[in-house]
């Protein structure tokens, strides 16, 4: 368990800095993210379906200026190495269980955001110290200091993990043996809903007219080529 | 005399702009990032008495587009090393070039990468996901970094050719309806991606097909609604809860008819 935790946080901390503060290759969308994590733990398919769930929630909340989105990498990875870890101590498997990582997740994945905002406001000392070692022909050191930034933008990142993962590790296995039946009933549906309101939500925030009536179309052409061909 | 920076440090300056935001602040968001990236170009034009002030100037608040910042570098290193060599000073102040570019390009490179790209490059990705092919992931990473990775370079290079020209460039090849076009491609995948799992998850029920159609119904409504400034996690918390009262509810129903 105790490798498990480290190497989630080690894959939490390379995808939480491609985010903001290095390369934006992207390999911290929850699509790539989760997936990548549960290949390192041994069952990849567990990522793959939080991928999906998660990769279209905030996608269209876009990272434009001073705007911090909320952070879905950690959501991923958190709620994906939870499952792995919860699966092999319940003696469980299954989309049930999955969801329920995802509903700790989630609303523990808003401090990412808080976290990823403090980092951006505690590198405004950087700042100052920059402009010193400038005046002082200190260029080395001024150099030094833009990355040490990169520290900030780290401990937000397993800040959240870490948040996300105290929070799972002791809440789900309380809620397992009440939750386990009722979410059977409609774990599938459930499952379906996630990328279908993070679509919704791009429809409605996407800036394209005719939005909604090219979806429609789109829609309606391949279900009906899928339903009658 | 021509004082050229050599294309050895160009190369080290186009990696360290991977690191562009490594001190992101919200005083000076990309700043003290351009300071460093372009050091290594800007030391080879300045002594060093002179390089603490233009270093300074340049540490002062910058913010454009990720992808864009290498056009500007680029530009910006052109304009240097035309100061240098002319010793005289430019039509354009290069603080002048900068504040006046980065804005429309942050603009142009939202809308282009973040608004249309990703969910065009998501929405393909998880047709495969859907279907469960474990290479998902890596179509999306190749799908999406090709035009950004293009762009980083060719930018970069661009910028360093043309110097205040650049900006032509860019007007001529009219990315902002790049953007457009790319956004409406996003909607026709994702709408094609939804049909694709309704149907699946429909099939794998053993529903009637013609439910499918429906979704359009809450998809639409919920659409509007997103469209109003509500969060997604209250969407989600309403259309999760709902699901869950209505499976319960349902189970209730099975088991009466049942007994």
């Amino acid at each position: 368990m105790v490798l498990s935790l480290t190497l989630g946080a080690l894959v939490s901390l390379i995808c939480g800095l491609d985010r903001v503060a290095i390369l934006q290759v992207m390999i911290s969308r929850p699509i790539v993210a989760a997936p990548l994590v549960s290949l390192i733990l041994g069952e990849p398919l567990v990522g793959l379906q939080i991928g999906v769930m998660v990769e279209l929630l905030w996608l269209a909340r876009l990272p434009v200026g001073a705007a911090v989105p909320p952070d879905d990498t950690q959501v991923a990875i958190a709620s994906s190495v939870l499952a792995i870890i919860l699966g092999r101590t319940l003696g469980t498997s299954g989309t049930e269980l999955l969801l329920l990582c995802l509903f700790v997740a989630i609303p523990l994945g808003k401090f990412g955001q808080y976290f990823d905002r403090y980092a951006r406001q505690y590198n405004v000392r950087l700042v100052r110290q920059v402009d010193t070692a400038l005046q002082r022909g200190s260029f080395v050191a001024a150099e030094w200091l833009h990355l040490r930034g990169l520290v900030s933008f780290s401990l937000a990142s397993l800040g959240t993990y870490i948040i996300i993962l105290l929070g799972g590790l002791s809440i789900i296995p309380i809620l397992w043996p009440f939750v386990q039946q009722p979410l059977s009933y409609s774990s599938g549906w459930m499952q379906l809903a996630f990328p279908l309101v993070g679509i919704t939500v791009i429809l409605g925030t996407i800036n394209v007219s005719r939005a909604i009536t090219l979806f429609c179309a789109s829609f309606g052409m391949a279900f009906l080529l899928l339903w009658l061909v | 005399m021509k004082m050229a920076i050599s294309r050895w440090v160009r190369l080290h300056i186009w990696f360290r702009l991977l690191l562009l935001q490594a001190s992101w602040n919200f005083e000076r968001m990309q700043g003290i990032g351009f300071f460093y990236a372009l050091f290594p170009g800007l030391k080879k034009l300045y002594s060093k008495e002179k390089l603490a002030e233009i270093s300074l100037k340049y540490a002062g608040y910058f913010n454009t587009h990720v992808y864009f910042a290498p056009l500007v570098a680029g530009a910006v290193l052109k304009l240097e090393e035309d100061r240098a060599s002319a010793n005289t000073d430019l039509e354009v102040e290069i603080d002048d070039f900068k504040e006046m570019v980065a804005a429309p390009y942050a603009a142009i490179g939202d809308a282009f990468f973040w608004g249309g790209l990703r969910p065009l490059a998501a929405g393909v990705a998880l047709f495969f996901a859907v279907k469960g092919v474990l290479w998902a992931p890596l179509i999306f990473i190749l799908l999406y970094n090709i035009v950004p990775i293009w762009f980083r370079i060719l930018f970069f290079a661009r910028g360093y050719r043309q110097g205040l020209k650049s900006i032509e460039f860019i007007q001529r090849h009219k990315l902002p309806d790049w953007a457009i076009h790319t956004k409406e491609a996003a909607v026709v995948i994702l709408g094609g991606l939804s049909a694709l799992m309704v149907f699946s998850h429909l099939t794998e029920q053993q529903l009637p097909g013609w439910l499918g159609m429906l979704t359009l119904i809450p998809m639409v409504l919920l659409g509007l609604v997103a469209r109003k400034g509500l969060s997604t996690l209250l969407l989600v918390f309403i259309t999760v809860a709902s699901i869950f009262l209505v499976g319960l509810f349902w189970a209730d129903v099975v088991s009466l008819i049942a007994s």
